[in-house]
C-alpha cells in the first residue's frame, strides 16, 4: 500500500481551472477609476551626467498629471535586489539619479490620464547630458585609466569588501590546502577560459505593478513580485513610509526565474500613489524588460587545473570575472555560487582557489536568474571535466562517479564560501547521483553512441554529451518561510503562507504538504498566499527555498493543528491520545475503532465546550541547504554545411528528494532544459558601439519556441532527504545548468571542435569548423 | 487615430488607390510591425491604410495551358494546400514563419514589402515570374526581378495595386531549398538557398540557382546558369571553382542581428557547391 496520500501524486494543480478559464487575475488586469499610467524616460547614453533636467513642455501635454527626476524624488541609496535584509548587494541605487550609468537607465517618469499622454510627454522632456567616457569591457573595468562609475556615497551594507573606486562591486577568495604544491605535482596543467552571456529572463509577463490607497489611506501595492516581504520593506526604507501603512499583494504571475525578484518598480508607483493621491499603474514593454530590468550576468571563467596521469585532479583554480552591469545587484551572491555550488560536487579536490570577481561597466544590470551562477560555474566545470577525461583516456562517466561527493560525506568549500561570505557546514545525507549518472546513459544510449560521429543524412553528424549538477535548497541560516492555519466547521481549512507561487505551482505543493499531515484529500486545503496583510512572512521565491523551506514550515504547523485535533477527538471519544489516528477527515481510536469526524471536531470546539479555534502557526529557517543532484544528456546533430546545431534528444536525470508533485517536477525540468538549451544556442545581447543593445525585442532576440523542442526526457531518481518535508529538495532551478556545456561536449563529441563560448551560434559553430578543416 | 477604408471590390479599391495616397493593407504581418508603437498603444500609420486582404477577385489561383495565376491576396496557407502549386513554391512556403502568420499573410504582400529575407522571392526568381499590376486605366506585366528595385522599393505606383503573379510552368525534377534562420518558426532568414535542375540523359538540360538575404534582392544570373546548360556532372566538377567565384562577386551580404557576412557569403557558396555536386545526379 501507498504510504502517502497526497505526496507523490500529480493532484490537480489548484489554479488550473481558473487558469485557463481566464479567471484569475494578473497584475495588468486590475483595474482602478482615475488610475495614473506611468511611462520611464531611460538615457539615450550609456555613461553620462545630467546637467539639467527642463520638463516644461512636457507638463503642458494634456492628461500630463507628474514627472518625477532626480530633482524631486527622495535620494536615499537602496539596492534593488529584493534580497533578506541586511542585503549582500551593495546600496548602489537612487531611484532617479543626477547620473546615468548604461543606455535604459532611468533619468524620468511621466504620470498622466492615458499612457498615450505619458508616452507623448516622456519624449518632450528636455534632457542636458554631459557625456562620460563609457566602459564596456569588464577585463579593463580595474585598470588604472578606467573611468570610475559610481563615485559618490554607494556603500555596502554588509562586511564585504566593496570598491566602487576601482569598479569593483564585489570580491570573494578562497583558499583551501596548498595549490602550488598542488600543481607540482600534477603530471600536466590543464587551463582554459570560458564565457557566458547576457540573457533575459523572458518570462511572459513583463514586470507590471499598481498601487493605490485603500478606504483608510493605506497604500495597496499589486505587483507581479516574488518577494512581497522585501518589497513593502524595500518600499518602506525608500519612501519613509511605515511599513505598517503598506499592503503588499502579489496576484497570479506569468513567471519569473529570478527577473521579479528584482525591487525596482513598486517603489515608483506608491511615490506616484503618494504624491497625487490616485491609482498608478505601470507594465513593461518587452523593450523595456530587456535593457532596463535584469539579466543573467555575463561571466569569464578561468579554470586551472593540475593533472596526474590516472585523472586524479591535484589542484584547482577558477577565477570568474563578472560584469555586473551597471549596479551591483546580486553581485556578490551570483559571484560566490559560481564557486560555491560548483566546487563541493568534486570534494576529493584538496587544493583549491577560487577567486571570483564583480566589477561594474556601463552595460545592462546584472541581477538573479534561475541557476544563479551555478549556471555559469558549471558550464566552465563539466567542459573542462570532459577535456580532462579525454585526455587521460577516461569514460567520463566513471570518472564523474569517482569523483563526486557522496552521502556521507562532505566539502570544505560549504563552510569557506557561502553566499557573499562563509557558508554553513553540512554533510550530504542524500545523493543519488551515481544513479542518475546511470539511468540518463541509459535512456541516450549513450556507449553506442558516443565517440561515433554517426552520420545522419548527407552534411550532419552526431554527438552526444552529458554534464552533472548540483544546486542547494534555500539559503542555509537565511531564508525563512512560515505558515498558519485554522481550521473550519466543515472540516476544511484556511492555509495561509507568505511563500510565492510564480506560476511554479508552489501554491499547490504546500497544500499537499499540509493535507498530507492532516491525511486529508487535498481539496480541503484553503490555500492563499503572498498578502502582506493576511499572510505571515516568507522571504518568497528564489534560491530553491520554497519546497524545502516554505514547506517546512506548512509541514511544522499542520502537525500542531493535528495535535490539537487529536486532543479534542480524546475529549470527544474519551480515547487516550495515543490510540487516536488521523484519516480522511476523521479521528479513529485504533483500539476501537469508534471515529470521530473533522467536522463534529471543529463543531465542538467552536461551540460546544472549551471553546477555541483550532488553530497554529509555525516558522521554518534550515540549518542546511541538502543539494539536488542531476545528470543530463544531449544528443546532437551538427550541419557541418552551416554550423546548425540540432538538439535531437535530451535527458535529464534528477535527484530532488521526494517528488511532492511529480508532474511539477518535471514541469520544472523541462522548463529548464528548453530555458538553457535556449540560451547555449541562441540568446545573446548585441550591442552597437554605443552601448545600445540593439535586438531588445523577441523579433531579434530569439528563444525557444513549440517547434523547436526536441524529445525531452526526466527521470526523476528515488530519494529522500531526511531534513526536507517528507523527504523533499529542490528543483526550481538545477535542470538549466546542463544544457549549455553537455550540448558543448556533445558538438566536441561530433566534430572535434571545442566551443568555450556560449551560444554556438552557427555563424561560430561554422567558423570554427572552417578553422578546424571539417566542412 | 487610424483612417481605413474597407472597399467592396477591387474597382472601388483602385478608384481609393487613385483619389488618395493611401496604403494597401493585405494580411498586415508587415505592416503592424512596422506601425507599432509604445507597448499598449495602437499603432500608428502615416497615410490611411485601404484593406484588400478580404477581395475576392486577388484571392484566387487559377491554372492555364502555360502558366499558373496567382491572386496576390492569396494567404500564404491557402497557397501550400492548393493542389495546383508548383513543389519548389510550396518547399520554401513550408520554412516560412508560422502557421498563425501564414494564414493571414499574403503572397503579394510578401512581394511588395521587397525585404531582402522575403521568402518567396528565391523561388519566384528561380522560376521567371512576373507580376500583374493594375489601375484604373489598365494593367502591366513585370518581371519579378524589374519589380524589385532595392530593399523596401519597386515600382508600384501610387494609384496600383499587385493583382496576381504569374508563373510559367516547367517542371524540375531536382529541387534543393535551404532556409537558414535562428530557429523553426517564425524566424527570419539569415541566408536561403534556392537550386531547381531538370536533368536529361545525364545531361542538365535547366538550371536555375537563387539567393535570398545576401544582397539587396535576390542574386540569380541567367548567364552562369546558361554556362551549367548542357554539362555532365563530371564537367561540372571541374568548373565549380570559377562558378563559385562568380557566384561570389554577387553575393553582397551585411553583418546584422541576424548573422554576419562572413557567415553569409561563405555558407551560400558552401550550399551552391553541395547543390551543384551532390544533389544533382
Ligand atoms: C512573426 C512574423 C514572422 C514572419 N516570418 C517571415 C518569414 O519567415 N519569411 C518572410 O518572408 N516573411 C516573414 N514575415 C513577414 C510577413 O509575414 C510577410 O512578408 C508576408 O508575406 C506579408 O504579407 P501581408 O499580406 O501580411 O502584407 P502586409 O503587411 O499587408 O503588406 C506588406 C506590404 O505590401 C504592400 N501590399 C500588400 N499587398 C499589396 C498589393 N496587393 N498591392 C500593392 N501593395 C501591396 C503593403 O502596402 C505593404 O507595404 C513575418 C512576419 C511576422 C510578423
Amino acid at each position: 500500500m501507498d504510504k502517502y496520500l497526497n505526496i507523490g501524486k500529480s493532484v490537480k494543480k489548484i489554479d488550473a481551472t481558473s487558469l485557463v478559464t481566464g479567471a484569475e487575475k494578473f497584475t495588468s488586469d486590475f483595474k482602478f477609476e482615475n488610475t495614473l499610467y506611468i511611462v520611464i524616460l531611460y538615457s539615450p547614453h550609456s555613461h553620462a551626467e545630467i546637467m539639467n533636467i527642463d520638463t516644461t513642455k512636457a507638463e503642458n501635454i494634456e492628461g500630463v498629471v507628474d514627472i518625477l527626476h532626480y530633482k524631486n524624488v527622495p535620494r536615499v541609496l537602496h539596492t534593488t535586489a529584493g534580497q533578506g535584509y541586511p542585503e549582500p548587494s551593495p546600496y548602489d541605487t537612487y531611484l532617479f539619479d543626477k547620473k546615468v550609468r548604461f543606455v535604459g537607465d532611468r533619468v524620468a517618469l511621466v504620470a498622466a490620464n492615458t499612457k498615450e499622454a505619458a508616452v507623448q510627454a516622456k519624449d518632450k522632456i528636455k534632457v542636458d547630458y554631459k557625456v562620460l567616457t563609457p566602459l564596456y569591457n569588464p577585463e579593463k573595468a580595474m585598470e588604472n585609466s578606467a573611468q570610475q562609475i559610481h563615485e559618490d556615497d554607494e556603500y555596502a551594507k554588509i562586511p564585504v569588501k566593496y570598491r566602487p573606486d576601482i569598479n569593483l562591486a564585489a570580491e570573494v577568495e578562497i583558499t583551501l590546502g596548498d595549490i602550488k604544491k598542488g600543481f607540482q605535482k600534477a603530471d600536466f596543467i590543464e587551463e582554459h577560459i570560458y564565457r557566458t552571456q547576457y540573457a533575459s529572463h523572458c518570462a511572459i509577463e513583463p514586470h507590471a505593478a499598481a498601487s493605490f490607497f485603500d478606504e483608510r489611506g493605506r497604500l495597496v501595492i499589486i505587483s507581479s513580485t516574488q518577494v512581497p516581504f522585501h518589497v513593502r520593506r524595500i518600499v518602506s526604507s525608500v519612501l519613509s513610509i511605515p511599513a505598517g501603512m503598506i499592503r503588499v499583494i502579489k496576484p497570479r504571475i506569468g513567471g519569473g526565474f529570478g527577473g521579479k525578484q528584482e525591487v525596482f518598480l513598486e517603489p515608483l508607483v506608491s511615490l506616484v500613489t503618494w504624491r497625487n493621491k490616485r491609482p498608478a499603474k505601470i507594465i513593461l514593454s518587452r523593450k523595456e524588460v530587456f535593457v532596463s530590468s535584469r539579466t543573467r550576468h555575463p561571466t569569464r571563467i578561468r579554470m586551472k587545473t593540475g593533472v596526474e596521469n590516472d585523472g586524479t585532479i591535484t589542484s584547482l583554480e577558477m577565477d570568474g570575472l563578472m560584469n555586473a552591469g551597471a549596479y551591483g545587484s546580486h553581485s556578490l551572491t551570483v559571484l560566490s555560487n559560481i564557486g560555491a555550488k560548483v566546487l563541493p560536487i568534486f570534494n576529493k579536490i584538496e587544493n583549491i582557489h577560487f577567486i571570483g570577481r564583480s566589477v561594474y561597466t556601463n552595460l545592462p544590470i546584472g541581477g538573479a536568474y534561475r541557476g544563479y551562477g551555478a549556471t555559469q560555474g558549471y558550464f566552465a566545470f563539466n567542459q573542462h571535466m570532459d577535456i580532462i577525461a579525454r585526455k587521460t583516456n577516461q569514460d567520463i562517466l566513471e570518472f564523474f562517479k569517482r569523483w563526486h561527493i557522496q552521502e556521507g560525506e562532505t566539502s570544505n568549500v560549504f563552510k569557506a564560501l557561502g553566499e557573499g561570505k562563509e557558508g554553513v557546514d553540512q554533510i550530504i545525507k542524500s545523493c543519488k547521483l551515481d544513479e542518475c549518472i546511470d539511468r540518463g546513459a541509459a535512456a541516450i544510449n549513450w556507449y553506442n553512441k558516443r565517440g561515433k560521429r554517426i552520420k545522419s543524412g548527407k552534411d550532419r553528424v552526431k554527438g552526444v554529451g552529458m554534464a552533472v549538477a548540483m544546486q542547494g535548497s534555500g539559503i542555509p541560516k537565511i531564508d525563512m518561510g512560515s505558515a498558519s492555519m485554522k481550521m473550519n466547521e466543515d472540516g476544511s481549512f484556511n492555509l495561509l503562507v507568505g511563500a510565492t507561487d510564480l506560476g511554479t505551482g508552489s501554491d499547490t505543493i504546500l497544500a499537499q504538504i499540509a493535507s498530507e499531515v492532516l491525511r486529508i484529500p487535498v481539496e480541503k486545503i484553503i490555500i492563499l498566499s503572498s498578502d502582506t496583510d493576511l499572510t505571515p512572512f516568507d522571504v518568497g521565491a528564489y534560491a530553491s527555498s520554497t519546497t524545502y523551506v516554505s514547506g517546512s514550515a506548512v509541514e511544522k504547523c499542520a502537525r500542531k493543528i493535528a495535535e490539537q485535533i487529536i486532543n479534542v477527538a480524546s475529549n470527544i471519544l474519551k480515547s487516550k491520545k495515543e490510540n487516536l489516528l488521523l484519516d480522511m477527515g476523521k479521528v479513529i481510536d485504533i483500539r476501537d475503532k469508534k471515529a470521530v469526524s473533522f467536522e463534529e471536531i471543529s463543531l465542538y470546539s467552536l461551540y460546544e465546550q472549551d471553546q477555541f479555534q483550532i488553530q497554529s502557526q509555525a516558522s521554518h529557517v534550515s540549518s542546511e541547504s541538502p543539494p539536488p543532484f542531476i545528470a543530463q544528456f544531449v544528443e546532437v546533430e551538427v550541419d557541418i554545411k552551416t554550423g546548425r546545431i540540432y538538439v535531437i534528444k535530451f535527458v535529464s536525470a534528477v535527484d530532488c528528494g521526494q517528488p511532492i508533485h511529480p508532474k511539477l517536477v518535471e514541469g520544472q525540468v523541462e522548463g529548464s532544459v528548453v530555458n538553457g538549451i535556449s540560451y547555449a544556442l541562441w540568446e545573446d545581447y548585441l550591442f552597437d558601439s554605443k552601448g545600445r543593445m540593439t535586438n531588445n525585442r523577441f523579433w531579434d532576440y530569439k528563444i525557444y519556441t513549440a517547434t523547436d523542442i526536441p524529445e525531452i526526457e526526466t527521470i526523476v531518481v528515488s530519494s529522500y532527504e531526511e531534513t526536507g518535508p517528507f523527504g523533499a529538495k529542490s528543483v526550481g532551478e538545477i535542470a538549466i545548468n546542463g544544457p549549455a556545456p553537455a550540448i558543448a561536449n556533445a558538438i566536441y563529441d561530433a566534430t572535434g571542435v571545442r566551443l568555450f563560448d556560449i551560444p554556438f551560434t552557427p555563424e561560430k559553430v561554422y567558423k570554427k569548423i572552417k578553422e578546424a578543416g571539417r566542412t | 487615430m487610424v483612417s481605413a477604408y474597407r472597399p467592396e471590390n477591387l474597382k472601388e479599391a483602385l478608384l481609393r488607390r487613385k483619389e488618395f495616397r493611401v496604403i494597401p493593407f493585405a494580411g498586415g504581418t508587415d505592416l503592424m510591425v512596422k506601425g507599432r508603437r509604445w507597448s499598449g498603444l495602437a499603432p500608428h500609420f502615416k497615410l490611411p491604410v485601404l484593406f484588400i486582404g478580404h477581395l475576392g477577385e486577388l484571392k484566387n489561383v487559377e491554372l492555364e495551358q502555360n502558366c499558373l495565376r496567382i491572386g496576390s491576396c492569396c494567404t500564404l496557407s491557402y497557397l501550400l494546400e492548393n493542389e495546383n502549386m508548383p513543389q519548389a513554391i510550396k518547399i520554401a512556403l513550408w520554412m516560412f514563419a508560422s502557421p498563425a502568420i501564414r494564414n493571414i499573410g499574403t503572397i503579394g504582400g510578401n512581394i511588395c514589402n521587397a525585404s531582402p529575407a522575403g521568402d518567396t522571392l528565391p523561388v519566384l526568381y528561380a522560376v521567371n515570374a512576373s507580376v500583374v499590376l493594375k489601375n484604373m486605366n489598365g494593367i502591366r506585366e513585370v518581371p519579378i526581378e524589374q519589380f524589385i528595385k532595392g530593399v523596401g522599393k519597386t515600382v508600384l505606383q501610387d494609384d496600383e495595386l499587385l493583382k496576381e503573379i504569374i508563373i510559367p510552368i516547367k517542371s524540375f525534377d531536382i529541387i534543393y531549398y535551404r532556409k537558414i534562420g535562428t530557429r523553426k518558426a517564425n524566424a527570419l532568414s539569415k541566408i536561403s538557398f534556392l537550386g531547381l535542375a531538370k536533368m536529361k540523359n545525364g545531361l542538365i538540360e535547366d538550371i536555375r540557382i537563387s539567393f535570398g538575404a545576401v544582397a539587396p534582392t535576390v542574386v540569380g544570373s541567367r548567364e552562369i546558369e546558361d554556362r551549367l546548360k548542357g554539362k555532365t556532372k563530371k564537367d561540372i566538377k571541374q568548373i565549380i571553382p570559377e562558378i563559385c567565384s562568380q557566384y561570389s562577386t554577387l553575393l553582397k551580404p551585411i553583418d546584422d542581428q541576424r548573422s554576419n557576412a562572413y557567415y553569409r557569403k561563405t555558407v551560400s557558396l558552401r550550399l551552391l557547391k553541395h547543390f551543384l555536386t551532390t544533389e544533382i545526379l
